[in-house]
């Protein structure tokens, strides 16, 4: 009885779904093959973006040369490194170029090219630094960032020359941290360690000629399949190897002044500068922001309500339904959920979701969940009385609801929407890491070009804040138009 | 009582139980046509849940309930329309929170399409009227006394027309200078032939207006009958233990 009026409402939701579903799988019309690529949004030299917001390093270069050599196209897909390389793993994406280290337990994973760049663990101290070997390191404390195999390498060798370990979680402050001569070295990837002192950064790797762990970087396919893609990479890297194509390319990122990527250093030492120099993709990245937020928002809200709807039905297949699914989604973190979405399912379902669609559906599916659990506290929190009342008048069910305990209800819950409406809009900066390029994901290739960590993740923050205050004016008003 | 009085409730040896408490014990009860029925009885001996099982806001385990000739335990009987018939008064008055007085009182009638919203508007003037509350059509609910409250809700149950009107303990939750008013209202009700069923405790009420009175203990009609047999000479012995509780405290 009680479903026949909601029934529009899912059929809106479902159609909604199904459509953003679709628009996931239009065709690529192109004659020529199109592959897509995953890689990691800032991983610089490899991958980063310059100051004109492009995708630009060593892997871009290189993929560009050999897509054009063997007349083919491709979509790039930047994130970050463990959903790039999830998606190859699960065939979402052809292929992965992301400074990615070739080792054993990857093959048996993925089809690997050559390497076509030797990479390893360096460590670092300040120019000119006393400290000239590992073994001068006894007693005195070394950087690391969390969860980075370099790190991982840094620490096994703790206890053998006997330093102690401070963990960063952004590489900036790490390095940082040395300069100012807090902690007396850092392990690091050596091309990335190589492009952050060209780049300015005053320190100097103590063992270029003996690299930790030292081996290959390669182009990685799913195993067994995208053969031809991995012989044409071959036998093009081959070629430019030859022809100093390939050469130039390291040149390029390992050589040149380091104006070329990330613009003048007036663009760089002042919070104005940054704003100025990246005006552009700050605004990009508040626009995406906003619209992840709003779109989160409404229908979020929608399916809270449903869900709230749902889980005071007369039904008790309706009230399980709803209970299971709050119960669900609640439990899930939100980066699980944009995990499982935009990596897992397509899997399953056999067509890709693009990446703005997953975290729509992820926000929608985690904050509509809270959403349903506090609206359908709200109705339980309306005296039994009400309803009673209604239904001896003789107002079924459905019109006791919608009449008497549905607008009660919700008066109660304003306060929680408004604090969801802020839930959200912090919860879209989680979706970064499937590589929307919302503000958190521009702060993130903003610092990887410019090592600027301090002044863009504060301009970032302003840019919140000010949103945030927009929004809570905003949800204020309504607020009291209701009341 | 004329012999062609027409039976409005026939309730027939119902049963109800809430886990182990048997709330009810084959309770049979008819109620007929203009007749007010009062039931009186200590606290907790099922008289709400008697009540309320009238118009099915409590479902009995066995029995048989007619109301105006439905049989409201029938799947097939749309209660809804049962309803409609039967007005509801309850003890914290349930008015609805979200409304003004007058839109409480529009509400059921202009959504179940008995009436246009000025028909309902008027009718329901009529009825603040009657309760003596015709200045408070547009004011919100939250501002009314207890006694003014249970008169809009009287007003509201009558906005639909209803041939029974139910009373559960109206007065209990009321000031004592308030129960009056609100007692008056109900009497004036009495007398327009209404079918009435009242719990209360006002014994000076019951033997006024009541035609039929009935004890309930442990769950079970101990007795019945005329107010003179029940107040003047109750047979039962703890109908004779409870009433010279209540008239003495
Ligand atoms: N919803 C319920 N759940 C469990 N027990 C109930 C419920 N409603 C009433 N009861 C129990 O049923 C018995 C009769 O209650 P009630 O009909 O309210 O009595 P009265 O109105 O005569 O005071 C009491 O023991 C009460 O605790
Ligand atoms: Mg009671």
């Amino acid at each position: 009885m009680v479903t026949k009026r909601y029934k529009p409402l899912l059929a809106v939701m479902v159609a909604f779904v199904l459509a953003i579903f679709m628009a996931g799988t239009r065709a690529d019309a192109a004659q020529k093959p199109n592959y897509i690529i995953s890689t990691d949004a800032a991983y610089a030299p490899f991958d980063f973006q310059d100051k004109n917001n492009q995708y630009v390093g060593i892997d871009m270069d290189i993929l560009k040369e050999v897509a054009k050599r063997n007349n083919f196209t491709y979509t790039l897909k930047p994130m970050s490194f463990n959903a790039a390389a999830q998606m190859v793993a699960n065939g979402q994406a052809d292929g992965i170029i992301a400074g990615m280290m070739i080792n054993d337990a990857r093959k048996q994973v993925y089809d690997v090219s050559d390497p076509y760049y030797q990479s390893g663990v360096a460590w670092i101290t300040k120019p000119n630094s006393k400290i000239k070997s590992l073994s001068d390191l006894k007693g005195k404390t070394v950087a690391l960032k969390t969860g980075t195999a370099a790190a991982n390498y840094g620490a096994s060798l703790k206890d053998k020359y006997g330093f102690k370990v401070k963990y960063f979680n952004d590489t900036d402050t790490m390095y940082n941290d040395v300069v100012n001569g807090n902690t007396a070295a850092t392990f690091e990837d050596y091309p990335v360690i190589q492009y952050a002192i060209k780049n300015g950064m005053k320190l100097e790797v103590r063992n270029p000629k003996d690299l930790g762990n030292g081996g290959g970087v390669g182009f990685f396919v799913k195993k067994g399949e995208n053969a031809l893609l991995l012989q044409q990479f071959n036998t093009t890297l081959a070629e430019m190897k030859k022809d100093g194509t390939y050469d130039k390319i390291i040149d390029k990122y390992l050589n040149s002044s380091q104006k070329t990527f990330v613009g003048e250093a007036s663009d760089n030492n002042s919070m104005w500068g940054i704003l100025k120099s990246n005006k552009s993709a700050f605004w990009k990245g508040l626009v995406e922001t906003t619209k992840l937020t709003v779109t989160g928002i409404i229908l979020a809200s929608l399916w809270g309500l449903l869900l709230g709807l749902m889980g005071t039905a007369q039904s008790k297949f309706w009230r399980g339904l709803s209970t299971t699914i709050i119960y669900a989604f609640r439990g899930l973190p939100l980066m699980v959920l944009a995990f499982f979405i935009y990596i897992g399912l397509p899997g399953v379902i056999g067509m890709k979701i693009p990446a703005f669609t997953a975290g729509l559906l992820t926000l929608i599916l985690n904050e509509g969940a809270y959403t349903g659990a506090f609206v359908r506290g709200g109705f339980d929190s309306v005296n039994v009385g009400q309803m009673e009342a209604a239904r001896s008048l003789g107002l079924s069910h459905r019109q006791a609801m919608w009449k008497v305990i549905v607008p009660q209800g919700l008066k109660m819950t304003v306060p929680s929407f408004v604090n969801q409406f802020i839930i959200t809009l912090k919860d879209t900066s989680i979706l970064s890491a499937i590589g929307i390029l919302e503000l958190t994901q521009t702060g993130t290739l903003i610092v990887a070009r410019n090592s600027q960590g301090f002044r863009v993740w504060g301009i970032i923050a302003i840019i919140y804040l000010v949103v945030i205050t927009l929004l809570t004016w905003f949800s204020n008003w309504v607020e009291k138009k209701i009341n | 009582m004329s012999e062609e009085k027409k039976v409005k409730v026939h309730v027939d040896k119902v049963n109800k139980s809430y886990g182990d408490n048997h709330v009810l014990r084959d309770i049979s009860l008819d109620v007929m046509d203009n007749e007010v029925v009062v039931m009186i009885g200590p606290s907790g001996s099922g008289k709400s849940t008697f009540l309320r099982m009238l118009n099915l806001l409590e479902k009995p385990d066995s029995g048989v309930i007619d109301v105006d000739g439905h049989d409201i335990l029938d799947p097939k009987t749309n209660i809804n329309k049962v309803r409609e018939n039967i007005g509801m008064v309850f003890q914290n008055f349930n008015l609805f929170n979200n409304y003004t007085v007058l839109e409480n009182i529009t509400l059921a009638p202009v959504q179940l399409g008995k009436m246009t919203k000025a028909e309902a508007e008027e009718k329901a003037k009529e009825l603040l009227e009657t309760v003596g509350l015709p200045d408070k059509a547009n004011v919100s609910v939250n501002s009314l006394s207890g006694g003014q409250k249970q008169r809009v809700a009287i007003a509201r149950a009558l906005a639909m027309n209803p041939d029974i009107m139910l009373f559960d303990e109206p007065t209990s939750a009321l000031d004592p200078e308030m129960v009056g008013d609100v007692l008056e209202v109900m009497k004036r009700l009495a007398k327009t032939g209404m079918t009435m069923v009242i719990v209360t405790h006002e014994m000076g009420f019951a033997k006024q207006v009541a035609n039929r009175v009935v004890f309930f203990e442990s769950g079970k009609i101990q007795e019945s009958g005329t107010p003179e047999q029940i107040f003047t000479a109750p047979k039962n012995e703890r109908l004779q233990t409870f009433l010279s509780k209540v008239m003495h405290a």
